[in-house]
């Protein structure tokens, strides 16, 4: 095969039948949904809008149960977890599109949130959270407010924070949805530098088709269902 | 950034809220430590003069209100024949209103009796006789009713001239309004009636004989009863009475504190759903969360606890020098009282925390993030 097997790795996310439903069964966010993701992939999870790709993202992230089907992560059934917050600190990060910073922390402060469930001391704290931002560009903006800074530059902080414990899996929901193009290319070119540099495995739900393309894969979903998988011409070549 | 940091920027963000629950907490501890701070003192205080005079067993009768009932001074002679008593005295204690003063001792004192020898005349003398129809008065006594030597007491019915003020060591007796027992016997018209016998035992008595001396005594006196010195204000009814309410009060207090500082954390967890459900997709462990709003409450109480000991201790001084109250008892300001109203606090803060704090850690992350 060519490149677009890239993901060589082993499976990191195995989902088989995984259906989500709200409000009692009266809404099908998810119908059967099976895919395998491998370590080191950068899936783009595309579709229309209320095809439950939000959804997914939350079952990915433990955020929620599915409501029938498995969904396993390294093998592990996400469900059976014992604690999913260590799963949540430990092995994901998460980057959503309206950035979810807390409003009365400082930029630095932000990222350094996750790493108290980790044994790091505050001043390896400090000092991790000013290498992420450093490598952000945010290293002048340390002691900002999120209300003080720009929509991109909240959402490269946001990008900090879910490297806060050296996750192995970055899972995004439309990170560039609140975006304009310059700050959503500046946002994309982060992420992928993290793809390529440190080998993240990357589930990335987003409305732009050119985002999709720099994808090793895209997922197509319509109606809580996978409709088609893609590998983009790029990445074939 | 610590954890605290981050509780104490829990409580900060919104001030105006934490300002007013902090408000809530000092002032009920502030009740708290007044009330409490009063009933300690008033039995330091009778404690303190019991010591000063040098009581050793009160004999006096079970009933009464905030003075034990009269009983016939013939009891004394019957105390005064017992093995290991080394020496009695009687006195008729009354709480009367005096002219501008709501309530004052008023002690009449067997004349020759040891209750008249710790007091140091600071000015005029003493009553020269049994018959004497005149008081001395304690300092402060002085001070409340505004007397010098010279003037006059009204006492019931009757004017007394003052002929001397004393100071009698102790709060309660520097308080006193202090004349032989049959003028007041005679003024009070309770003659022949007593409602203390102030009893010392032999130097070297030890504790089981002077229990063994009170038990005589109440086998003699059934409706009596006698008391070590150190016993006797625990068990006094108008102190029981004061010592009821002022908990009783003090409960209340605390109650409407841990409803306060509930509603307030409950306020918070809600109104930061979705910063508690960025907290869980971020990593942290419910117990984390749990533990966040418990601290803030905890921290809630110790600085509306350490506010409110500061109030509290105002209160006290400011009812210390209150004429009503003057020379009645001396307030308790000890560092026991301090501490443990913070403890309190600290307590009705965690107390308040867990309900909201249980709510806050059970919350669904994605329900709380799509708010
Ligand atoms: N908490 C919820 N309660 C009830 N229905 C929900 C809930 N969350 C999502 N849904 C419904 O599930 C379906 C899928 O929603 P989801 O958010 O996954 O869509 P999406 O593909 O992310 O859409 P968009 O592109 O607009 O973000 C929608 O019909 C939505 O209304
Ligand atoms: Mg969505």
């Amino acid at each position: 095969m060519n490149e677009a097997s890239k993901g060589v790795g082993s499976v990191v996310y195995e989902a088989r039948g995984l259906k989500k439903n709200y409000d009692g069964g009266q809404v099908a966010a998810l119908r059967g949904v099976d895919f395998d993701i491998r370590e080191g992939e950068f899936v783009a999870i595309v579709g229309p809008s209320g095809c439950g790709k939000s959804t997914l993202l939350q079952m990915l992230g433990s955020l929620d149960k599915p409501s029938e089907g498995s969904l396993s992560y390294r093998g592990r059934l996400i469900s059976d977890l014992e604690d999913p917050s260590d799963y949540r600190s430990a092995e994901i990060g998460f980057i959503f599109q309206s950035f979810h910073l807390l409003p009365t922390f400082t930029v630095s402060e932000n990222v350094q949130i996750p790493m108290f469930e980790t044994g790091l001391s505050r001043g390896e704290r400090e000092v991790r959270a000013h290498e992420l931002l450093e490598s952000v560009g945010l290293a002048h903006r340390l002691k900002h407010f999120p209300s003080e800074l720009s929509g991109g530059e909240r959402q490269r902080v946001a990008i900090a924070r879910s490297l806060a414990n050296r996750p192995s899996v970055l899972l995004a929901d439309e990170p560039t949805g609140n975006l304009d193009s310059e700050n959503a290319a500046h946002v994309v070119e982060l992420l992928l530098k993290l793809h390529r540099e440190l080998g993240m495995t990357m589930v990335l739900v987003t409305h732009d088709l050119g985002i999709a393309a720099l994808a090793t894969r895209t997922i197509r979903m319509k109606d809580g269902r996978v409709v088609d998988e893609t590998t983009p011409l790029t990445h074939a070549s | 950034m610590t954890f605290f940091t981050v509780v104490v920027r829990g409580l900060i963000r919104r001030p105006v809220r934490t300002g007013l629950t902090l408000l809530g907490i000092s002032i009920g501890i502030g009740a708290v430590v007044t009330l409490v701070g009063m009933s300690w003192g008033y039995e330091k205080s009778i404690g303190k003069q019991l010591d000063v005079i040098g009581i050793d067993v009160v004999v006096s009768n079970m009933s009464g209100g905030l003075m034990p009932k009269v009983f016939d001074d013939t009891l004394q002679d019957k105390v005064a024949a017992l093995p290991k008593v080394a020496d009695t005295t009687t006195v008729l204690m009354l709480m009367l209103s005096i002219e501008d003063a709501p309530m004052m001792m008023v002690s009449g004192r067997e004349w020759g009796g040891f209750t008249w020898e710790k007091l140091e005349v600071l000015e005029g003398r003493l009553p020269k006789d049994d018959k004497e129809f005149a008081v001395v008065l304690g300092k402060l006594a002085a001070e409340v009713l505004k007397k010098k030597v010279g003037d006059t007491v009204q006492i019931e019915a009757d004017e007394l001239p003052v002929v001397g003020i004393v100071d009698g060591h102790a709060v309660v007796e520097n308080g006193a309004v202090i004349l032989s027992l049959s003028v007041l016997q005679e003024i009070s018209s309770n003659q022949g009636k007593v409602n203390f016998i102030d009893v010392r035992v032999p130097e070297g008595t030890s504790e089981k004989e002077v229990v063994e001396l009170c038990e005589t005594v109440n086998g003699m006196f059934p409706e009596g009863r006698a008391k070590l010195a150190s016993e006797v204000v625990g068990t006094s009814q108008g102190y029981r009475l004061a010592r009821a309410m002022s908990w009783s009060t003090s409960l209340l207090a605390i109650i409407v504190g841990v409803l306060g500082v509930m509603n307030t954390m409950l306020m918070t967890v809600f109104e930061r759903t979705h910063e508690i459900g960025i907290l869980l997709a971020v990593g942290w462990k419910r117990r984390r969360i749990l533990y966040m709003v418990l601290c803030e409450s905890a921290l809630l109480g110790f600085l509306g606890g350490v506010t409110g000991v500061g109030l509290g201790a105002l209160g006290l001084k400011i009812l210390e020098y209150t004429p009503a109250i003057r020379g009645l008892l001396e307030p308790d300001l000890s560092p026991k009282l301090l501490l443990t109203s913070v403890a309190i606090a600290v307590v009705v803060g965690v107390v308040s925390g867990l309900y909201p704090g249980w709510r806050s850690s059970r919350l669904s992350p994605s329900r709380a993030l799509n708010l």
